[in-house]
């Protein structure tokens, strides 16, 4: 086989982004869904195909020279590395499973062309930030899955409230993209290239101040796509999009692809201790406070979302605690058990007559299948770290690697992480005794859950369940088998006594539980919830929005005002108004001159004549007078 | 006998302002044309007499030159009053004000 057949990977996805939205609307709707689960299930088949093809340094392809300008030469090369194989497993696999799921989702909706088209291109986009060889694929990859985040966040678009919702997630990320572009610009000034490899073997050479502000800025432009604090506010509002969009964008790849981004940079960015413990510092303070948010969320996508900010900010501690492999690890049982959550919330709201308040649910274990309760277990369990689950282990993992770091302030990270576990348990076990515990509260009838919604959830349940296995420690006779696959590239190597990991086990352990009897305590029988100040606080997100709102947009709404109204409208338009007036009314006092009148014209040649006359007669007499 | 250039001019200067009457003062149309009328008359006038104290030709070759074209004005003007009392039934000049700004 070619390698530059490796193409076919992205490009699968893309034409049939492409045929289903030129031709969507006039082909029959079993030939669009069917080409757009072949489109992403054909990228999984090659990526299987191709795998060996990422060992070693992995391969490069280049397909054409995309700029060529003097010493600039840029192509449009993939590199499918050890890094990137796992990961373009996971997208086009969990994609795979969330396109047939969207088939059953969404075999109501007439708009069935522009989904599917939106949802293959954005799998095409994801594609090209995993295998991009250099900085300019990779951000053409960045932009493409933010562009189809915001036509898919508001997909609905006839309900304002959609559509400001893709318009909010559109604009926070690009803020995060404004420096993510800054970042690569200044590479290429100092670097002279934007090939990834090149980039990461030139790091040593550059000055430290320098790379800690470029990675401060990559930092930034991650935090915008993966919804971190500070740009954390649009992912809660992204629930606005269909359950198959939260699962596959805002939970399983995009939100990921900073993290991605970071551990792609890795070499880069861990020469600076200053940015590796800014990235630590930020994955805490977002993971305890969307943990914090989760515990008094009434609906069950906003619930997923904020854990989902959580299981990120794990994800950025693990890359800040140097512990790449880590990341990657909860990365992926992440995609699984958190895709698997998304889509049996979409089968819950669907049993609940299209009702989002867990507070009016409860008792759906009658209501529908029984499965449903089993796989939706299978990922609260996962996302709760119950032990031998594969969220378990990889959040063990970042764990370990972070008490085991060698700075002292770690310490402090290690034990957020700790009581974010906590809360977690706290939270996801809220979510399964309200939705499925006691009797219905609310008052929708139960749709009928079609079989393609049923099945995808029960490898991505078993993938959750079963993910430990990927990267099982030492100590409970696991092999590391992705830290080992990593290689060189997995970062720093976490070495701790086997004391203090079974210390740490059990200390996950009884935190699990911990959090899970508190669950059970409070909300095994059904009490309505009381308002309070702080559930208040912690419902709206510790009211970011509001915050952002009184930083950002008022000052800037009025800015705009000022512009508009006090310098465009009264200064610009008043002086040429006035100067257009003042026209006006000399030219109407000229005017009341020209009355047409035949003798009023005549006199004034009478009257000019004379004038002339005397003027010539003056001359005649002063002139004589020499 | 030779009348003398002074009292030519003072002749047509005195018929050019009896014509400037005429057009400042009538409100008719055709008022208006005679009095144009007698200025270029006494415009004509000042030529042949210049012409005759000169003793040059030129002032006659335009006083030819003169008639001729008040021939042809005269033409078009009274074909412009026959018109403009077809529009309006009228020939006071004031009433033709469709100019006015």
């Amino acid at each position: 086989m070619n390698e530059s057949l490796l193409f076919l990977i992205p490009l699968l996805p893309l034409c049939c982004a492409v045929i289903i939205m030129v031709f969507g609307m006039r082909l029959p709707r079993l030939f669009a869904e069917v080409l757009a689960v072949t489109g992403v299930a054909g990228a999984f088949v090659l990526t299987v195909l191709f795998w060996g093809y990422s060992e070693g340094e992995g391969t490069r392809a280049v397909l054409f020279t995309w700029l060529n300008s003097g010493s600039v030469d840029i192509s449009f090369a993939l590199h499918f590395d050890r890094l990137a194989a796992p990961m373009t497993l996971m997208v086009t696999g969990v994609a795979t499973l969330i396109h047939l799921y969207a088939v059953g989702y969404m075999h109501e909706e007439k708009d069935y062309a522009r989904f599917f088209s939106l949802m293959n291109l954005f799998v095409f986009a994801m594609l090209a930030i995993v295998l991009a060889d250099n900085l300019l694929v990779l951000f053409l990859g960045w932009e493409g899955v933010g562009l189809c985040s915001y036509g898919l966040i508001g997909f609905w678009y006839q309900k304002l409230e959609n559509a400001k919702a893709g318009t909010k997630a559109f604009l926070v990320t690009r803020v995060g993209d404004v420096f993510l572009a800054i970042a690569l610009l200044w590479l290429f000034a100092i670097t002279g290239t934007l090939s990834i490899s090149e980039i990461n073997a030139q790091a040593t050479s550059l000055s430290p101040g320098v790379v800690t502000v470029v990675s401060l800025l990559l930092l930034l432009g991650a935090c915008g796509k993966s919804a971190q604090l500070p740009l954390m506010t649009w992912l809660a509002d992204a629930m606005a999009g269909p359950t198959p969009v939260s699962a596959l964008i805002h939970a399983a790849t995009m939100v990921t692809a900073g993290v991605y981004l970071l551990c792609r940079l890795f070499p880069l960015v861990s020469l600076s201790v200053v940015a590796m413990t800014a990235i630590t510092a930020i994955g805490a303070l977002t993971a305890i406070y969307a943990a914090t948010c989760a515990l008094a969320q009434r609906e069950i996508k906003r619930v997923l979302a904020y854990s989902t900010m959580s299981q990120v900010g794990y994800m950025f501690m693990a890359v800040g605690a140097g512990s790449v492999a880590g990341a990657m690890f909860h990365l992926l049982t992440h995609a699984f058990f958190k895709a698997l959550l998304f889509m049996a919330a979409g089968c819950v709201i669907h049993l609940a007559g299209e009702e989002n308040d867990i507070f009016k649910m409860g008792g759906l274990t009658r209501r529908g299948p029984v499965e449903l309760f089993w796989v939706f277990l299978a990922g609260a369990v996962c996302l709760a770290g119950l032990p031998l689950t594969g969220g378990f282990f990889s959040k063990d993992g970042i764990l370990l690697a972070l008490f085991t770091h060698p700075d002292p302030v770690y310490r402090v990270f290690w034990l957020v992480g700790v009581v974010t576990a906590l809360l977690t348990a706290f939270y996801t076990f809220r979510l399964v005794y309200l939705v499925f515990a006691g009797e219905y509260r609310g008052v929708g009838h139960p749709h009928v859950l079609p079989l393609l919604m049923r099945w995808p959830l029960w490898p991505l349940a078993f993938l959750g369940l079963l993910g430990g296995l990927l990267n099982l420690p030492a100590f409970v006779g696991g092999s590391e088998t992705l830290h080992n696959w990593y290689d060189n590239l997995a970062g720093r190597t976490v070495t701790a006594s086997h004391e203090v990991e079974w210390m740490l086990i059990v200390l996950a352990v009884a935190i699990t539980a911990i959090g899970w009897f508190a669950a059970h305590w409070r909300y095994r029988i059904y009490r309505a919830p009381q308002e309070n100040a702080i559930s208040r606080f912690l419902l709206n997100g510790w009211y970011a929005d509001a915050l952002v709102d009184r930083l950002f947009v008022r000052p800037f709404a009025a800015m705009g005002r000022f512009c508009s109204s006090g310098c465009d409208r009264t200064l610009f338009d008043g002086t040429l108004n006035g100067l257009a007036k003042m026209a006006t009314g000399w030219s109407a006092l000229i005017a009341q001159m020209t009355t047409g009148r035949l003798t009023t014209y005549l006199s004034a040649f009478a009257w000019g004549f004379l004038i002339l006359l005397g003027w010539f007669l003056l001359k005649l007499v002063s002139g004589g007078g020499h | 006998m030779m009348i003398p250039f002074g009292h030519a001019l003072a002749f047509a200067a005195a018929l050019f302002v009896l014509g400037l009457t005429c057009v400042l003062l009538r409100r008719q149309v055709i008022m208006i044309l005679v009095g144009v009328e007698i200025m270029l008359n006494a415009a004509s006038l000042v030529f042949v007499a210049s012409s005759a104290y000169w003793q040059q030709v030129d002032g006659q070759i335009f006083a030819i030159m003169l008639m001729a074209i008040t021939a042809a004005e005269v033409a078009v003007a009274l074909a412009m009053v026959v018109y403009l009392w077809r529009r309006k039934r009228t020939l006071v000049a004031d009433v033709f004000n469709g100019m006015r700004g």
